[in-house]
């Protein structure tokens, strides 16, 4: 009988179990005239099968496509390179895999620019990567103000949002519209530490206090005696940093826990609107947060939505729009460089002024890379407010781009 | 009732058994006399079809039962009370009765059973595993009394008790063998065996060397004792 | 006081998926000698089978409390009797490999088909709310899963101890070659016995629908929680795994009172402290050298 030895084997065979990162890059392609291999590539690096695949995934590569449509549509003749591809990677939210992956795109796969890159310390190998190949990266789905910050560089630009921004949009005007006692649930590791440190720093100069902070261990299913443990404390206001499933989890639980009827709000750190769709505006109504964009806002907004579900059959997410934003705007600088030289390309960018259906009154910072623009306050919709699918967000504030972000100057970033 | 033919049998490149052949008549009682590891309990685990790497024949009744899983022979009426008795830790004393199916029309029933062996009727409730020895040795006996089984084959079933329950074992061993029962016995225990047994067989390394008469048996004893080792 | 009230009804609440399921594995284990390491991914199953069948056919937990388990009755004996079965002549290590496999399948093919961020469930009104007891309000609906687990885990026991087919299970798991050797067809339990383990996993998963996120991950790290559970109530042991899940439900939620970030932690402490008193669990018995 060898039953409890095989027990024992479990744990090792789970160990066993390991993801393999892809093997070395090839040497880097060489440079010919002003395009090299004639074309221009763009490559997006991000979760296409874990938690973060509906919130950007595999239809930000969809959307970059119509970037690329719409910038040959503009230029037709006059367009600089004819040869435009897109291609993608998945990098499992490992920064090991994306760093491996990052170097074979540059390498052997001739990538001009990585777009999108979700998860922190992701986003931040793949920065390393840029900086070292000298090779363009526009983020658009991590959250660490690193990236603009102590670790930013010449090749690295941050799009759509980042913890300062989210921080700074829920925890001030909450605090300012009277939720002073404010308790956190946080995700015990970098990004959770990081939202905690940006909260607090907000809720503070809204006036209010953190009376307390949980850590939790991530990721977790049960949160209920946690939230009872901070609904003890009688604060105003509960702020979760978590994401994805475990915020789904939290939210559940919190909506079992009676203290909404004992009015302790929710509000919500970090959130995305297809975590409202999957789990339903109910559970959801009420909380606020901060969106870096929404498909309904207007007019302009709306009918690039449209076109975008008439491709995927989903409403888009801010990442969808703002991977569509960013390879836009890195191909309007490669035609007004002429190249895709990457320091020509830099030096379009910087200081640009831009306006499209992502950014609005927006800007690429030359002196952090940080891409500002307007942020939205949103609130869920109740079940009676919604008219169609995905209709969930009202929009109860617009954060002007230059209060939106941290200011450049606190950046810490030198280049 | 009981035929075995050329029965050889391995474990993996091991032949643990070499072209046995022997029976077991209606209401006879029958020894297999052996030192360890001779193949005495690896020629048991052939009858009940707990072995299967083997070649030969067993029939019961005429009935070729060589390729059977076990729970169709012990249903076609071989009952087996095995060397470590075979209590069940997680079934009351009842349970463990109530058990295996009952098989024939010669079947005990509970009185008759709690009759003979009064020691399990005050511990009916109690856990398997919680009598003593020579009560878990009666238990296993009268499991397979109570399904009516035709044919039993007992595995060393003196071994390591008291000799007023050895005794004890003999008299149902006797029972049995009147009731038209016929036994396969296993023993070490020679003399034991000779007082029960009609005809013996001796096997060593997986052979069997001779079979004889129980006259035989008394006569030879102490030059049988030498020869097997025991 | 009224905290360690709401801490004891939370525990017991999480505990009760965990020993529901842990029931499961127990059964499974015990007359297959398979570790199911699908067990968490059935949990789930049942879990996107509840949600789905709202959605589609409005299907309420009523009756998804009934018509899930059975449907998951008939997938677990599906998967013993196509899969499982062929390996169980071979080393235990096969078939905890093929229900690993099976996981990662079964993961992969619920997130191709319903995506990763989860299913929403809306349960019925009737479990809204709370009940005031010692002026604490107490969620109706984690009672009610308290209420369920406990019946089932009482009809479980009853099964086990009042009938024949009770009584075969308990000699099947405990010596499968004896029984088979006393007349008992062991292999015409096996299919129902995996089928009811499964079953049971289902439930759980059932009850966690309105409670929990319903993703194609959520039983990923419900399965190593499981696994402490029965090594904690003893490996096989019925009554072990009914013990060792509440027991690690009230560990998890008094160590997320006292001690957060070590919540999940104390469950391997609490494994290695019994594991270390007791090798075989609370209620397991020392396995016999032959």
């Amino acid at each position: 009988m060898n039953k409890r030895r095989t027990v024992a084997t479990a744990s090792m065979v789970m160990a066993g179990v390991l993801v393999t990162a892809g093997c070395g890059a090839g040497g880097p392609s060489a440079g010919g005239g002003d395009f090299t291999d004639d074309k221009v590539v763009l490559a997006l690096l991000n979760d296409a099968s874990g938690v973060y695949k509906d919130v950007s995934g595999p239809n930000s590569k969809i959307a970059i496509q119509m970037a690329i449509d719409d910038y040959q549509e503009k230029y037709g003749d006059e367009a600089v390179v004819d040869d435009i591809e897109v291609t993608s990677a998945d990098h499992q939210n490992e920064p090991d895999i994306a760093n491996t992956k990052a170097q074979e795109l540059y390498d052997r796969e001739g990538a001009d620019v990585i777009l999108d890159v979700p998860t922190s310390s992701a986003a931040l190998a793949v920065a390393t990567q840029a900086k070292n190949k000298k090779k363009l990266y526009m983020n658009v789905g991590a959250a660490t103000t690193e990236l603009t910050g102590a670790q930013c560089n010449k090749y690295t630009f941050h799009y759509a949002y980042d913890t300062w921004m989210l921080a700074n949009g829920t925890g001030t005007v909450v605090t300012e519209d009277g939720g002073k006692n404010w308790q956190l649930i946080y995700p015990d590791y970098a990004f959770g530490q990081d939202m905690v440190k940006s909260f607090t720093g907000a809720i503070e100069a809204g006036g209010g206090k953190v009376a307390g902070t949980i850590a939790t261990p991530f990721p977790n299913d049960n949160f209920a005696t946690y939230i009872t443990k901070a609904g003890a404390a009688k604060p105003q206001v509960i702020g979760t940093m978590h994401a994805g499933g475990d915020l789904i989890n939290l939210v559940k639980q919190y909506n079992e826990s009676g203290l909404k009827d004992q009015g302790i709000d929710l509000a919500v750190g970090l959130m995305f609107i297809s975590d409202i769709h999957s789990l339903g505006v109910e559970a959801f109504e009420g909380t606020i947060f901060t969106d870096a964009w929404y498909w309904n806002l207007d007019e302009k907004s709306r009918e690039w939505a449209d076109r975008f579900m008439e491709e995927t059959g989903d409403r888009p997410t801010y990442a969808h729009a703002g991977n569509y934003s960013a390879a836009l705007q890195y191909l309007e600088a490669v035609q007004a460089a002429g190249t895709d030289d990457a320091d020509k390309v830099v030096e379009e960018l910087e200081g640009k002024k831009v306006e499209d259906m992502f950014l609005r009154n927006g800007e690429i910072r030359a002196e952090d890379h940080r891409v500002i623009h307007d942020v939205y306050l949103a609130r869920v919709k109740g079940p009676a407010d919604v008219k169609e699918d995905w209709d969930y967000e009202e929009i109860i504030k617009t954060i002007p781009a230059e209060e939106a972000f941290r200011p450049a100057s606190e950046s810490g970033c030198s280049m | 009732m009981l035929e075995v033919e050329n029965l050889s049998a391995w474990y993996g490149e091991a032949q643990a058994l070499r072209e046995a052949t022997l029976s077991v008549a209606e209401g006879e009682v029958v020894t297999l006399v052996g030192r360890n590891g001779a193949g005495k309990t690896t020629l048991v685990r052939c009858l009940m079809g707990l072995h299967k790497h083997l070649t030969g024949s067993v029939r019961l009744d005429g009935r070729d039962i060589t390729t059977l899983p076990a729970h169709k022979r012990a249903r076609a009426g071989l009952g087996w009370v095995q060397d470590d008795r075979g209590i069940f830790a997680n079934l009351s004393v009842e349970e463990n009765l109530l058990l295996p199916p009952r098989v024939s029309e010669s079947a005990w029933t509970l009185e008759q059973v709690y009759d003979a062996f009064p020691a399990l009727g005050s511990r009916r409730r109690a856990g398997g595993t919680t009598l003593s020895g020579g009560e878990q040795q009666m238990l296993a006996v009268a499991r397979v009394l109570r399904t009516g089984a035709r044919v039993l084959l007992l595995d060393e079933p003196s071994e390591g008790l008291a000799p007023v329950i050895v005794a004890q074992i003999g008299d149902i061993v006797r029972t049995a063998k009147q009731s038209g029962i016929g036994v396969l016995l296993i023993e070490q225990n020679v003399r034991f065996a000779a007082t029960v047994a009609d005809r013996h067989y001796l096997l060593a390394q997986g052979r069997l060397v001779e079979s004889l008469d129980n006259d035989e048996f008394v006569e030879r004893q102490d030059e049988l004792l030498e020869h097997l080792g025991i | 006081m009224n905290a360690v009230l709401q801490y004891t009804v939370q525990g017991l609440a999480a505990g009760s998926f965990y020993a529901l399921a842990a029931l499961g594995l127990a059964v499974i284990f015990g007359v297959l000698g398979v570790v199911n390491f699908a067990h968490g991914a059935f949990y789930m199953l049942g879990a996107v089978a509840a949600a789905v069948l709202l959605d589609t056919v409005g299907m309420s937990l009523w009756l998804a409390l009934i018509v899930v388990p059975l449907l998951m009755l008939v997938f677990g004996m599906l998967v013993e009797r196509l899969l499982v079965r062929w390996l169980l002549p071979l080393d235990p290590l096969y078939n905890l490999l093929l229900t690993f496999g099976l996981t990662l399948l079964l993961v992969d093919l619920v997130k191709r088909r319903y995506g990763v961020s989860g299913l929403p469930y809306e349960r019925p009104s009737a479990l809204d709310g709370r009940v005031q007891l010692a002026g604490v309000g107490l969620p109706v609906y984690q009672l009610f899963v308290i209420g369920v687990a406990l019946l089932v885990c009482l009809g479980v026991w009853l099964l086990m101890t009042r009938t024949r087919v009770g009584m075969i299970v308990r000699a099947a798991t405990e010596r499968p070659e004896l029984a088979g050797a006393l007349g008992i067809n062991v292999g015409r339990w096996v299919t129902p016995v995996f089928g009811f383990g499964v079953a049971l996993a289902g439930l759980a998963g059932v009850l966690a629908a309105p409670f929990r996120a319903i993703t194609a991950e959520m039983g990923s790290d419900f399965i190593i929680i499981l696994f402490a559970v029965v090594v904690i109530g003893g490996l096989g042991s019925i009554v072990g795994a009914v013990v060792g899940g509440f027991l690690v439900g009230l560990v998890e939620a008094f160590g997320q009172a006292y001690a957060p970030t070590f919540a999940q932690v104390l469950i391997f402490v609490l494994m290695a402290v019994v594991v270390l008193a007791r090798p075989a669990g609370l209620f397991g018995r020392e396995e016999a050298t032959a």
